[in-house]
């Protein structure tokens, strides 16, 4: 009894010490080598913390003492958090992630709403560009879900744009997902995503290594990448322009000894300009969740819950089926139709061109007008989607 | 120096000389009296005047005198009737000059009677334009006025109204010496202006410089201008800039049919009380009005003192165009409701409320994002919630009114190369005439006269679906998960749709493309 109040004590402290955000994750394990009890520290002298810490670690552990309130408040705000149901798992824990705790800088301590990930379960990141391209969000809903489906829990850091694309189609095909944000786990940002921030509470969980109310300031992302790619055993890049916060991720999962996949793009669009520079610098190349799980499954010997089967072919024919539904008038644009949206000029001239020669442009107004009529069908019926007033693709 | 006619014995006389004042587009008949008494030397002037109006005093005073005429010293009272109706501008001077002549018997007395006067006096005598002479000329002829004497600037404007003799004058003294004159002489002395009005309607078509077949590509944004003419309904352009979407606006008004003589009347009536007539003598041809986006609320629909029309006014039965739609000001764009709705502008003044004429299409054009390259994401580097907030600058009462929402591409080399012919302007307005004739059928009788017009209570009668196609408009309503609003959008603009397509019946082609008309605001759900 006395034991776990002991620990509960301790884990108060380290909350506080972790709460120190000048003080780096290496600092701050250096500092508990020298003060392995953290109340004693914060109970020290400022002539003590001078003798035995460097000069800096003094200096701002002198400022984050003057800040903090007392041992009272900071008891009661770990009750508080305990009852919002917010924990808070500790390095050398039993309950902390295996996989973060090899990282080189592993987080002292990670708080939680939720679930923490298995241990024995395979586990894949998928980040991406937050102002991605309608072929990216394909892409990473199709992962998502397929990640889903076959019980690999998606990790990412719920932003915008990719990150909460692949994880909302996880988590709409029933699988979990694992969240890590830049600000404090009772914080919803960004506030768009509100409706996964409520999902994963209760199919996964949301992490974070910045105490409860902690604002979303930028210079918490970086490091808050680490933990993401920490926390999987691959990371894949679906869409990322050049110069793309998801380089940091990348440089980080290498130095983690994860696997790096990326999405290959055009290379006339810029927004896959960072994916094929990975590649280029030897990143895996990702095709198809299928073959890309199984990969996994070879190299790491591990079995994802629900294996692979033939889930392959029954897309085939499930595209084969869809278009056969479709009267042949509108096949014929539905042929047309890809990912990438096309503008509905642009369709009925491929249209007319693939009878004799070109169209004059006066037979181009009935070209457009069949063309637009036939595109709204297929918007009514599913098949595509009206991107902007004059642009289509296929859903 | 003409010889002036004194009367015999002092006999101190009254006057009273035709002359107009504006309300609005219209006129209405104003007495110019006069009236000289012994007393100290002076002129009153009454009737509710304004400013510019009392200053007629000095101007005619300096006018006469330059004219070689001696005024006696006399107390002259001069009265504007009717008194309480507010009179502005300066083509009083010269029926008060005139006014003052007779009554203080310098002309023979009913020389002037049956004559509208109107003009503006310098200090040398010469006699100025004046803006809405063709309203003022308009409302004499149904009066029963048969002759008006007019600065020679106006002369040709009020010529146009048949049934009115309207006599161009330079300078007072030909004024008087008119006056003076026998019946005999007076037409060699100032003639009557003819106009040949075929003539001026002639050109009513020709739109040179202005042909759609100068616009390469965007044939999806030329489909959506033909609509919007044939049906008036209002039009947006979405687009990076440089795309065309100025150059379609300005060659909608080529596309649409020419302006009937009585719509002419009507807008050369509103431009000439703008004061924007200059020499043309008829407005033959649909206007095009183009506010920059910092023009503000009160220049947009019209006011001020006196009260002149708005832009809107200017560009009625023809094109408004609003570039760059969300920068202008939320207010100002509100302050559109009204107009757009009632299609007129009233405006209150003391006593007396104004009406300008506002039926007018709108036409405006938008950039995607603040960038203006969306979804060309090479170029646009602006995030989702940037350009989500771009595009909701555009709402409420604007948004509600637009029937059709057309993008249109970025213009690359290959398009401006395009060696097919396109459609050039006269075949567009034939297929435009030809929907309107249809129109004009249906809404004989009722107060509408374009489908655009069409109030939400009476969509049933005049956009009328089959049992099937009713059905499939339902399932569309459903999928896309319509508002009302869009709902009867939708049947206005597939009515229109039919009509180009010489089809009575609305068919389900015709609801799928009006559908993938709507404004994007509805597409991205803002």
């Amino acid at each position: 009894m006395a034991e776990k109040k002991v620990d509960q004590e301790r884990i108060v402290y380290i909350q506080w010490l972790q709460s120190c955000n000048d003080l780096s994750t290496k600092s701050r394990k250096q500092v508990l080598k020298v003060f392995p009890d953290p109340g004693e520290l914060f109970r020290s002298s400022s002539n003590v913390r001078a003798q035995f810490l460097t000069p800096g670690q003094a200096n701002i552990l002198d400022k984050h003492i003057q800040a903090s309130k007392g041992v009272e408040a900071m008891r009661d705000l770990y009750s508080r958090m305990e009852n919002e149901g917010i924990r808070f798992a500790v390095l050398g824990q039993r309950e902390y992630p295996e996989k973060l705790a090899e990282i080189p800088d592993a987080p002292l301590g990670i708080y939680y709403k939720g679930n923490l990930p298995d241990n024995h379960v395979m586990t894949v990141a998928v980040i991406g560009s937050r102002d991605c391209s309608e072929y990216g969000a394909y892409v990473a809903a199709k992962l998502g879900r397929f990640l889903g489906e076959h019980g690999v829990p998606v990790i990412s850091g719920m932003a915008r744009g990719i990150d909460g694309i692949a994880q909302k189609a996880a988590l709409e095909a029933g699988g979990e997902s694992f969240g890590v944000l830049g600000c404090g786990v009772d914080v919803c940002y960004p506030k768009s995503n509100r409706e996964i921030y409520d999902a994963l509470i209760t199919c996964g969980g949301i992490l974070s290594e910045y105490p409860p109310g902690a604002s979303p300031i930028g210079r918490n992302f970086p490091a808050r990448n680490r933990i993401v790619s920490g926390l999987s055993l691959a990371v894949i890049v679906v869409e990322a322009a050049y110069r793309s916060g998801t380089g940091i991720t990348v440089s980080m999962a290498l130095e983690q000894g994860r696997d790096v996949y990326a999405v290959p793009g055009r290379v006339t669009d810029r927004l896959s300009d960072g994916c094929n520079r990975l590649i280029r610098q030897g990143a895996a190349v990702f095709t198809d969740p299928e073959s890309f799980l199984e990969e996994l499954q070879e190299t790491h010997l591990l079995q994802c819950v629900h294996p692979v089967n033939q889930k392959k072919s029954n897309e085939l024919n499930q595209k084969k089926e869809m278009e056969a539904n479709l009267p042949e008038s509108l096949q014929d644009i539905w042929k047309l139709l890809d990912y990438t949206p096309i503008r509905v000029e642009e369709l009925a001239d491929k249209l007319g061109n693939t009878k004799e020669g070109m169209l004059q442009t006066v037979e181009m107004q009935t070209a457009i007008q069949t063309c637009a009529t036939g595109l709204m069908e297929l918007v009514i019926c599913g098949y595509a989607k009206q991107v902007s007033p004059g642009y289509f693709c296929r859903v | 120096m003409p010889c002036l006619y004194r009367a015999k014995g002092g006999i101190f006389l009254f006057s009273s000389i035709l002359s107009g004042a504006l309300l609005g587009v219209n006129a209405c008949i104003v007495h110019v009296e006069a009236d000289a008494s012994s007393g100290l030397p002076a002129i009153t002037m009454v009737g509710s005047l304004g400013g510019e109006v009392r200053e007629s005093r000095e101007r005619v005073q300096a006018a006469l005198k330059n004219a070689g005429v001696d005024i006696p010293p006399r107390h002259i009272t001069i009265n504007l009737s009717p008194a309480d109706l507010r009179k502005e501008g300066t083509a009083y001077d010269l029926p008060i000059a005139v006014a003052m002549l007779e009554a203080l018997g310098m002309i023979p007395r009913g020389c002037a009677d049956g004559i509208l006067f109107l003009g503006e006096l310098g200090l040398d005598g010469e006699i100025r334009e004046v803006r809405g002479v063709l309203p003022i000329v308009r409302e004499a002829q149904k009066q029963g006025i048969r002759e008006c004497i007019i600065p020679m600037a106006n002369a040709s404007e009020g010529a146009v109204i048949p049934g009115i003799q309207v006599r161009g004058t330079e300078g007072l003294e030909q004024v008087i010496c008119f006056l003076l004159a026998g019946k005999a002489e007076r037409e060699k002395m100032m003639p009557v202006k003819q106009v040949d009005l075929a003539a001026l309607m002639k050109g009513s078509d020709d739109y040179r410089g202005m042909d759609f077949a100068e616009v390469r590509g965007q044939e999806g944004a030329k489909r959506a201008a033909k609509i919007a003419a044939a049906g008036f309904h209002n039009l947006m352009m979405f687009g990076p800039p440089g795309a065309g979407k100025s150059m379609i606006a300005k060659r909608i008004p080529a596309i649409m049919p020419p302006l009937t003589i009585e719509e002419s009347l009507e807008v050369t009536s509103i431009y000439s009380v703008a004061g924007m007539l200059g020499e043309r003598a008829l407005i033959s041809r649909r206007p095009f009005q183009s506010p920059h986006h910092t023009i503000s609320a009160p220049a947009l629909t019209g006011g001020g003192i006196p009260p002149r029309p708005g832009i809107v006014s200017l560009a009625h039965r023809s094109t408004l165009f609003l570039d760059e739609l969300p920068e202008f000001q939320r207010n100002t764009l509100d302050s559109l409701r009204q107009p757009m709705e009632d299609k007129k502008v009233q405006i209150a003044r003391v006593g007396t409320n104004l009406t300008f004429p506002s039926d007018f299409m709108l036409v405006c054009a938008m950039n995607p994002c603040p960038c203006g390259y969306f979804p060309d994401r090479n170029k646009c580097r602006c995030t989702e919630p940037q350009i989500k907030h771009y595009a909701g600058k555009v709402s409420g009462p604007i948004l509600d009114r637009i029937d059709l929402c057309v993008e249109l591409h970025p213009v690359d080399i290959s398009s401006l190369q395009e060696r097919r012919e396109g459609e050039n302007s006269a075949q567009m307005r034939k297929q435009v005439e030809q929907a309107r004739a249809v129109q004009e059928e249906r809404y004989k009788g009722t107060k509408y006269r374009f489908n655009g017009d069409v109030d939400v209570a009476d969509i049933d009668r005049f956009c009328e679906l089959g049992s099937w196609e009713k059905e499939y408009m339902e399932k569309i309503y459903k999928e896309m998960k319509l508002s009302a609003r869009s709902y009867h959008r939708i049947r206005k603009v597939a009515r229109t749709i039919a009509d180009l397509a010489g089809e009575e019946r609305i068919s389900k082609e015709h609801l799928l493309e009006a559908v993938m008309y709507r404004p994007v605001q509805e597409i991205w759900k803002i």
